[in-house]
């Protein structure tokens, strides 16, 4: 019987972390909503990296920004509770972050209103005049 | 900050919403169904923010995001990308093996971060936290404690709204100011690209006839 024991204890262990993670997802703290903004921050990612439509692009782009506000947000109310720091420079950086993604939005949709002007497209890899 | 009760239950009911909106709007194949489906990621990061306590930051997300930047979106689609819905067998992603690099690589980077970095990090400074958020924690009791009866959450959301408004005007006002440029920046510029050549030579008083 000795020799099941490390078997056990590895049964064991892998049980109690289990119920572990059960009661962490129960009450969720701040590594949950980091790990929501690091999956949206992905999405986004992903989204630049593989879509042909320059209008999605941008869409794609919003949602990183909108991962980092997230992070941000989520950051100064860990702030909050541990007294440390500045607990609402978080906030007051989201504020900044969104007015720079407007002006981007604004800037962004008239190139893009020009450009289907002059080449009549917007699928990215028609838009080739500057590549070697 | 740890969530229970109704809260958690809110809290994964946004998150997913807000992961399978982005990820729709990434894979839709009409970009008016892309935005839609950003609009809705939009609302349930909001709803998130008023769960962290950062109400005014959620009403400012939505007033700006949906109000503003995804109307001028539709809008946009509206004017371009009219015909899209017909040619729906076009390929809408770059080609296979650039989308399978991409998705790999970026499948590492979500692994490692949800699984080793966020994980251990947030461990970590748990550990070097704890006592300050005791003390924190105990000098929060107390100022309940001393509150008076009339005081409920909405007095709090009042007082952080309040704090966020007085940073904004004092340590942050050179950034605020700049802001400001830059958005009457983005205003002029966005104007001057927009325009048509009629529209320019009109400005310069050049008749339009002329340039044709």
């Amino acid at each position: 019987m000795i020799f099941l024991s490390p078997i056990l204890g590895l049964i064991f262990q892998e049980t109690g972390r289990a119920a572990n993670a059960v009661e962490s997802l129960k009450h969720p703290d701040l590594s949950k909503f980091l790990v929501i903004a690091a999956i949206l921050f992905i999405i986004g990612v992903a989204g630049v990296l593989t879509r042909r439509n320059l209008l999605v692009i941008f869409m794609s782009i919003e949602l990183i920004l909108n991962a980092a506000n997230l992070n941000f947000i989520a950051f100064s109310r860990y702030l909050q509770d541990t007294g440390r720091g500045d607990p609402l420079a978080g906030q007051v950086f989201t504020i900044f972050v969104i007015v720079v993604a407007a002006a981007e939005a604004a800037i962004g949709l008239g190139i893009v209103i020009a450009l289907y002007r002059n080449r009549e497209t917007i699928w990215v890899d028609e838009i080739d005049l500057m590549k070697w | 900050m740890v969530l229970s009760g109704w809260e958690s239950v809110f809290f994964w009911v946004f998150g997913i919403a807000a992961l399978l909106a982005g990820l729709l709007t990434v894979m839709a194949r009409n970009a008016v169904h892309s935005a839609l489906f950003l609009i809705s990621s939009l609302v349930s990061v909001a709803a998130l923010f008023i769960l962290l306590g950062a109400e005014f930051i959620a009403g400012v997300q939505i007033l700006v995001y949906v109000g503003g930047v995804m109307v001028l979106f539709l809008f946009v689609i509206m004017l371009v990308n009219v015909g899209a819905e017909e040619e729906g067998r076009a390929a809408i992603f770059n080609r296979p093996a650039q989308v399978a690099t991409a998705l790999v690589f970026l499948g590492l980077l979500a692994g490692a971060l949800v699984v080793y970095a966020i994980p251990r990090g947030y461990q970590a400074m748990q550990k070097r936290d704890e006592s300050a958020m005791q003390q924190a924690g105990a000098r929060r009791a107390a100022e309940q404690s001393n509150m008076p009866a009339g005081a409920t959450g909405v007095s709090r959301l009042t007082d952080d709204t309040r704090r966020v408004g007085k940073s904004l005007y004092t340590y942050a006002s050179l950034p605020f100011e700049i802001a400001s440029i830059l958005l009457l920046v983005a205003i002029v510029g966005s104007v001057m690209l927009a325009r048509t050549l009629k529209q320019e030579a009109a400005s310069d008083d050049v008749d339009p006839e002329d340039l044709a």
